[in-house]
C-alpha cells in the first residue's frame, strides 16, 4: 500500500460516484441528440437521485432483508472495486484485491445480489428478469475472465495494475492478435454486463422486453435512488477496466499534482468518450431476440478463447 | 532414335492427344474407336517400360517423372483396364443414343473425358515428386465428377455432389500431409524435398512425431479416394451413378491408383517410423472397409452399389496385403490388383448391359438373366466367380498367397476374421447373383425396353431376327401367361410379332461387348494359372516398396 | 524489415485469419459468409507477402500477388454469382449444430488444434512456425463447418476454409514449397470451385433449391 495507492484509493471513488451519474446523463444526451430529440439535460440523473432520495422508504409486502440489503451490496461491491482497481492511479489501495480474479468476484456478486432480489419480490416479472441476468451472467463471466487472463499471460501476473503498468511500458503490444481479440470479447462483455444495447434495452418500458428493469420493478424512493447509482458505477468501472486495460495513456505514475490531474482528466475523457460511442452505436442498433443472446456471447467466448491461445503460442 | 524419357511421356501424352481429337472431331464410327486405340499405346508403352526398367529406374522430363518396375506395373494395370472399358464404349453408347438417353456430343464428351482421365492417372503412377502425384490424383477427382454426374437425374447429381465434397476434402487433408512432410524432409539432415526417391533413401533422418503425424494424414487422405473407412460414403453412389464404362474405370484403376499412392507412402513411412505404425494404420482401415462391405452387402437391392460395395472389400483386402508388408505379401497384393481390376470392370460393363436391357438397378426385377441372353450371362457368372476367388481366376492365386503371408507373418486373428468377413460377401454375392442369372426370366427382361418408336422399327427390319432367339423368347412367352400377368401378357402378345423382333435385336449383346468380356476374363484366367513374365515385375516391384529396413 | 516488425504484422496477419474464420461459423447470412471469406483471402496474400518481405523472395511476392487475385477476388465473386442464382433463401437456417454450440466447439477445435500442432512448431522454432497452430486450427473450423452446414454454399465455403487453413501452414512450414506445386494446388482449388459451382446449379435445377437436405435419396 503505497502512497500512490492511498491516493489513488480516496480520489478514485469520489470521482466514480460523483461523476458516474454524470456520464449516464452525457450518454443520454448523446442519444438524444442523434434522435433528433433536446434531451433532459446531463444533469438529470442526479436530479432524479436527489429527488429519490428525499422520498419515502417503502418496501412491498411479502419480501425479506434480500430485498433491502441488495442495493447496498451492489454500491459496496462496486465501490470496493472502484477503490482497487487501476483508474486514476496504477497502485493500488488493497493491492490483493486489484487481482482480476477479485474484481471479476466482486462484479459478479453486484449482479446476483440484485437477481435474488428481483426473484425476492415474487413477483412474475422480477423472476423473469433474474432469469435472464443469469443466463446472460452465465456466458460472460467466464468471457471476461479468459479475456483478461490472455491478457495477462504476456505480463506473468492476474494484478490488474500489473497489466496495466505492463502496457504502459510496452505500447506495441496493443497492435497484437491478443490484444485484439480480447478488445472485441471485452466490448460484448460489457455491453452485456451493463444492460445495454444490442442484449439489453435500458430506457425501455415494455416488461416483457426488460432484463435488468425488470428485476428492479418493485423498488422505490431511496432503495431505487442506490440501484439507479450502483447502475451507474457499474458501467463506470467497465468502461474505466476497458479503457486502462488497453488504452492506459495518462495514467498517473507517480505520485505528482500535475500527474494526478492528469490521470484524473484522462479517466474522464477516455470514459466519457467510451460512454458516447456506446450510446452513438446504440442509436443505430436494434435489440436482439432473447434466445440469439446466447449467440453473441458465445462468439465472445470464442474470441477471448482464441486470445488466451494466441498469447500461448504467438511469439 | 527414341530416347528413353519420350518413352516416359507417351502414356500420358497419347490420352491427351485422343482427348483433342474428340474435341474436335466428334463422335463419329471413326473417332469412336479413338480412345481404345490410346489406351492400346499406353498398354504397349508400359510393356516397354516393364522391360527396360527391371534394371534400373528411368528418370525424365527434368526428373518430374519416373519409372521403376512398381510404377510400371500399375501402368500395365492402367492400360489393360483403360483399353478393356474404352473397347466397350463404342457399343454401350450406340445402345445409349438409339435409347435416345445421350446424344453424339455426350458420348464425345464422355469420351474427351475418359481419355484426360487415362491420362491424368498414368501422370500419377509416373510422378517422380509427391506434390505432382497429388496434383494429378486430385486432377482425376475434377474430370471424374462430371462423369459421374453424366445423366442428368437426382441421383446422379446427388453422387456427384458427394462425390466431389469427400473427395476433394480427403484430397485436402492428403495436401496437409504432403507439406508437414515437406517440411519434415526440409529440416532433415538430408535436406531431402519431395522427391520420392530422393526422401525414401532419407527415411530415416525424418524427425518422428512430425513424420507420424504426415503420414496419418496421407493414408487417411489417399484411403478417402480408395474407398476405406471412414470416408468412404461417397463411392457406392458414385460407381452405381456413374455410366458403365465410367464405374469400371474408376473401380478397377482409380481406387488403385489410390492405393499405389499409399504404398508410396508406407515404404517412407516404414523407413521413418518402423513399419507398425502404417501396418497399425492399415489394418484398422482394412477391417473397417471389410465390416462396412459386409453388413451393407447382405441387404443390398440394387446390383450397381453392390458392384461398388463389393470393391470396397477388395480395397480392404489390398489393404490388409499391405499391412502384413512382406515381399510375398506385396507381389500378391498387386496382383489381386491386376485381377481385381479385370474382373471388376468385366462385371461393371456386364451390368451396364444388364442395365440397357431392363432399364432397372434393382436386383428383384432382373431374374433368368441366362435364358434371354446366355453369353451375357455367362460372362456376368463367369465375373461373379473370378471376383469370388474362385481358382483358375488370379484372384484367387493372389488371395491365397495374401492370407499364407498374413499368417506367417504373425496377424493370425486379424486374417482370420477378415476371412469370416470374405465368406459373409461371398455368401452374400452369390445369392444376388444367382437370383439375376437362374430362375424363368423376368418380365423386364421380357418385355421391351422403352424407346422411341421410328429408331427402333428401323433397327427391327433391318436386322432377320435371328431364329434361336425368338424361338427362346417365344418359348418363354408362354409360360408369362400363366403366371399373375394375364393382362400384361395380352398386351404382349398382340404386340407379339414387333415386340420379339425388336427385344430379339436389343438383346443381342453387341460384338465388341462379347469380345471385350471374354478379353477380360481369359486374361484373368491366364494370369490366375501363370503369371509369366509378370512374375519377375511382380517380385521387383515388391522389393521396390518392401526393400527398407 | 526489423524483427519485430516482421513478427507484429504475422501475427497481425494470423489473427485476421483466425478472425475470419470465426466469423464465417458464426454469421448465418450467406452473403456475409462469403464476404467475411473474401477478407481472410486478404489475410492469407497479408500473410504470405509479410513473409516474402522477410526473405525478399520474389517468388513469394508473385505468389502472394496470385493469392490476392485467386481467393480474395475471383472465388468470392464465383461464389457471390452461384447465391444470386440460388433463389430467394439467403440464410443458413437451420445448420446441424446451432450457432453458439458450434462457437463453443470451435473453440474446444482451437485447443485440439494447439495440442495436435506441438511437434511441428518443436521440429525448428521461428515466429513463422509458432503460427502453425492458426493455420490447423481455420483447417479444423473449416471441416467443422463443411459438415454441419446443410446449405451447398455453405459446404463450399467451409471447404475453401479448409484450404486457406492446409495453405497457411503450408507457407508457415516452409517457404520454400516449388511453384509447380503451388501452381498446380491453386489451379485444382480453382477447377474444384468451378465444377462445385456447376453442380449446384445443377443441383439447383433438378431439386429446386440448394439445400443438402433435400439430397436423401441415396442411402442403404
Amino acid at each position: 500500500m503505497t502512497a500512490l495507492g492511498v491516493v489513488g484509493g480516496i480520489a478514485q471513488p469520489v470521482l466514480i460516484v460523483a461523476g458516474s451519474p454524470v456520464l449516464v446523463g452525457v450518454m443520454r444526451q448523446v442519444r438524444a441528440h442523434l434522435e433528433g430529440r433536446a434531451g433532459a439535460g446531463v444533469g438529470q440523473p442526479w436530479r432524479d437521485l436527489r429527488k429519490l432520495f428525499g422520498k419515502e422508504a417503502i418496501t412491498p409486502a411479502g419480501t425479506s432483508e434480500m430485498f433491502r440489503a441488495a442495493p447496498l451490496a451492489q454500491v459496496a461491491t462496486t465501490l470496493v472495486v472502484a477503490l482497487a482497481a487501476p483508474f486514476v492511479t496504477t497502485d493500488s489501495a488493497l493491492g490483493v484485491i486489484s487481482d482480476l480474479f477479485a474484481v471479476v468476484a466482486l462484479l459478479a456478486m453486484g449482479t446476483t445480489v440484485l437477481a435474488l432480489a428481483g426473484l425476492d419480490t415474487a413477483t412474475a416479472f422480477g423472476g423473469m428478469g433474474a432469469s435472464r441476468e443469469m443466463t446472460i451472467i452465465a456466458l460472460v463471466e467466464p468471457t471476461l475472465l479468459v479475456a483478461i487472463f490472455a491478457l495477462s499471460v504476456r505480463v506473468g501476473s492476474t494484478n490488474l495494475t500489473d497489466i496495466v503498468s505492463a502496457t504502459l511500458h510496452d505500447p506495441a503490444r496493443v497492435a497484437s492478435p491478443v490484444s485484439l481479440l480480447a478488445a472485441v470479447a471485452l466490448v460484448v462483455v460489457v455491453v452485456a454486463e451493463t444492460g445495454r444495447l444490442p442484449v439489453d434495452n435500458p430506457s425501455t418500458h415494455l416488461e416483457l422486453t426488460m432484463v435488468h428493469e425488470a428485476m428492479v420493478l418493485e423498488y422505490a424512493g431511496p432503495d431505487l435512488a442506490l440501484v439507479e447509482l450502483a447502475a451507474a458505477t457499474r458501467l463506470a468501472v467497465f468502461l474505466g477496466l476497458l479503457a486502462n486495460l488497453f488504452l492506459p495513456w495518462g495514467i498517473a505514475t507517480e505520485l505528482t499534482p500535475i500527474a494526478l490531474a492528469v490521470g484524473i482528466l484522462a479517466l474522464v475523457v477516455k470514459v466519457g468518450v467510451l460512454g458516447a460511442a456506446l450510446a452513438a452505436a446504440e442509436v443505430f442498433m436494434a435489440k436482439l431476440r432473447l434466445f440469439r443472446v446466447p449467440e453473441l456471447l458465445a462468439g465472445s467466448f470464442l474470441l477471448a478463447l482464441l486470445a488466451v491461445a494466441a498469447s500461448f503460442f504467438l511469439a | 532414335m527414341i530416347t528413353p524419357g519420350i518413352v516416359l511421356l507417351v502414356p500420358i501424352a497419347a490420352p491427351i492427344l485422343a482427348a483433342a481429337a474428340y474435341a474436335v472431331a466428334g463422335w463419329r464410327r471413326a473417332s469412336a474407336w479413338l480412345g481404345a486405340g490410346a489406351a492400346t499405346i499406353v498398354l504397349c508403352a508400359a510393356i516397354t517400360l516393364a522391360t527396360t526398367v527391371s534394371r534400373s529406374p528411368l528418370v525424365g522430363m527434368g526428373g518430374l517423372v519416373r519409372a521403376d518396375p512398381l510404377s510400371a506395373f500399375m501402368l500395365i494395370v492402367i492400360g489393360a483396364i483403360a483399353l478393356l472399358a474404352t473397347a466397350a464404349t463404342p457399343a454401350y453408347f450406340a445402345a445409349e443414343i438409339a435409347a435416345g438417353r445421350a446424344t453424339a456430343r455426350t458420348a464425345a464428351r464422355h469420351s474427351l473425358l475418359v481419355a484426360l482421365f487415362v491420362a491424368a492417372m498414368s501422370g500419377a503412377v509416373l510422378a517422380a515428386n509427391l506434390g505432382v502425384l497429388w496434383v494429378a490424383i486430385e486432377a482425376t477427382t475434377i474430370i471424374t465428377a462430371f462423369l459421374v454426374g453424366q445423366r442428368r437425374t437426382r441421383p446422379a447429381v446427388e453422387a456427384a455432389w458427394k462425390y466431389v465434397v469427400i473427395c476433394s476434402t480427403g484430397i485436402a487433408l492428403a495436401l496437409l500431409g504432403t507439406l508437414i512432410l515437406n517440411y519434415a524432409a526440409t529440416n532433415s539432415p538430408a535436406r531431402a524435398g519431395l522427391n520420392l526417391a530422393e526422401l525414401t533413401a532419407a527415411a530415416h533422418g525424418l524427425d518422428q512425431p512430425v513424420t507420424r503425424i504426415a503420414v496419418a494424414l496421407l493414408i487417411i487422405g489417399f484411403g478417402t479416394k480408395m474407398g476405406l473407412v471412414p470416408l468412404h460414403a461417397w463411392l457406392p453412389d458414385a460407381h452405381s451413378q456413374a455410366p458403365a464404362p465410367v464405374s469400371a474405370l474408376m473401380s478397377g484403376v482409380l481406387l488403385s491408383v489410390a492405393f499405389y499412392a499409399i504404398l508410396r507412402v508406407k515404404a517412407i513411412s516404414d523407413a521413418a517410423l518402423g513399419s507398425g505404425f502404417a501396418r497399425a494404420l492399415l489394418l484398422v482401415m482394412a477391417l473397417g472397409a471389410l465390416t462396412v462391405a459386409a453388413t451393407l452387402l447382405l441387404a443390398q437391392r440394387d446390383y450397381k452399389r453392390m458392384l461398388a460395395y463389393h470393391s470396397i472389400e477388395h480395397m480392404g483386402l489390398l489393404a490388409l496385403g499391405a499391412a502384413v508388408g512382406t515381399p510375398l505379401a506385396l507381389a500378391a497384393v498387386l496382383l489381386h490388383v491386376l485381377g481385381h481390376g479385370l474382373a471388376k470392370a468385366v462385371l461393371f460393363l456386364g451390368s451396364g448391359r444388364i442395365l440397357q436391357l431392363t432399364g432397372t438397378t434393382q436386383v428383384e426385377q432382373v431374374r433368368g438373366l441366362a435364358g434371354t441372353d446366355p453369353v451375357l450371362a455367362g460372362c456376368v457368372g463367369l465375373g461373379v466367380f473370378a471376383l469370388l476367388g474362385f481358382p483358375p481366376f488370379s484372384l484367387f492365386a493372389s488371395e491365397l498367397a495374401m492370407f499364407r503371408a498374413g499368417y506367417a507373418a504373425g496377424l493370425g486373428a486379424v486374417i482370420t476374421l477378415a476371412l469370416l468377413l470374405v465368406l459373409v460377401i461371398t455368401a452374400a454375392l452369390f445369392a444376388h447373383s444367382g437370383h439375376m442369372l437362374l430362375g424363368n426370366p423376368s418380365p423386364a427382361l421380357i418385355e421391351p425396353h422403352p424407346a422411341p418408336g421410328p429408331e427402333r422399327s428401323d433397327v427391327a427390319t433391318a436386322s432377320a431376327a435371328p431364329t434361336p432367339t425368338a424361338i427362346t423368347t417365344a418359348v418363354f412367352t408362354a409360360p408369362a401367361t400363366t403366371t399373375t400377368l394375364a393382362p400384361a401378357s395380352a398386351v404382349a402378345q398382340t404386340a407379339a410379332p414387333a415386340a420379339t423382333s425388336a427385344a430379339a435385336s436389343a438383346a443381342r449383346t453387341p460384338t465388341s461387348t462379347v469380345i471385350v468380356l471374354i478379353a477380360g476374363l481369359l486374361t484373368c484366367a491366364v494370369l490366375g494359372v501363370a503369371a509369366g513374365p509378370l512374375a519377375q515385375l511382380l517380385h521387383l516391384a515388391a522389393d521396390t516398396i518392401a526393400a527398407t529396413p | 524489415m526489423t524483427e519485430t516488425l516482421y513478427v507484429q504484422l504475422l501475427d497481425l496477419a494470423c489473427g485476421g485469419l483466425l478472425l475470419g474464420a470465426v466469423l464465417v461459423l458464426w454469421r448465418r447470412e450467406l452473403s456475409v459468409i462469403i464476404r467475411m471469406f473474401a477478407a481472410q483471402g486478404v489475410a492469407l496474400a497479408a500473410l504470405v507477402a509479410v513473409l516474402a518481405a522477410h526473405q525478399r523472395s520474389v517468388d513469394l511476392w508473385v505468389v502472394a500477388v496470385g493469392l490476392l487475385i485467386l481467393r480474395a477476388s475471383v472465388l468470392p465473386l464465383l461464389l457471390a454469382r452461384a447465391l444470386t442464382a440460388a433463389g430467394p433463401a439467403r440464410r443458413e437456417t437451420r445448420p446441424l449444430v446451432n450457432v453458439a454450440a458450434s462457437l463453443l466447439a470451435a473453440a474446444v477445435l482451437a485447443l485440439l488444434a494447439y495440442a495436435v500442432s506441438r511437434p511441428l512448431v518443436a521440429l525448428a522454432p521461428s515466429p513463422a512456425t509458432q503460427a502453425i497452430p492458426v493455420g490447423v486450427t481455420v483447417v479444423l473450423i473449416g471441416f467443422f463447418v463443411l459438415v454441419t452446414r446443410r446449405r451447398a454454399l455453405s459446404q463450399l465455403v467451409g471447404f475453401l476454409l479448409m484450404d486457406n487453413g492446409i495453405t497457411t501452414v503450408g507457407f508457415l512450414t516452409t517457404a520454400s514449397v516449388s511453384l509447380v506445386v503451388e501452381l498446380g494446388v491453386s489451379l485444382d482449388v480453382l477447377l474444384a470451385v468451378l465444377v462445385l459451382r456447376i453442380l449446384t446449379a445443377r443441383i439447383q435445377e433438378t431439386f429446386g433449391d440448394a439445400d443438402l437436405d433435400e439430397l436423401a435419396e441415396l442411402h442403404d
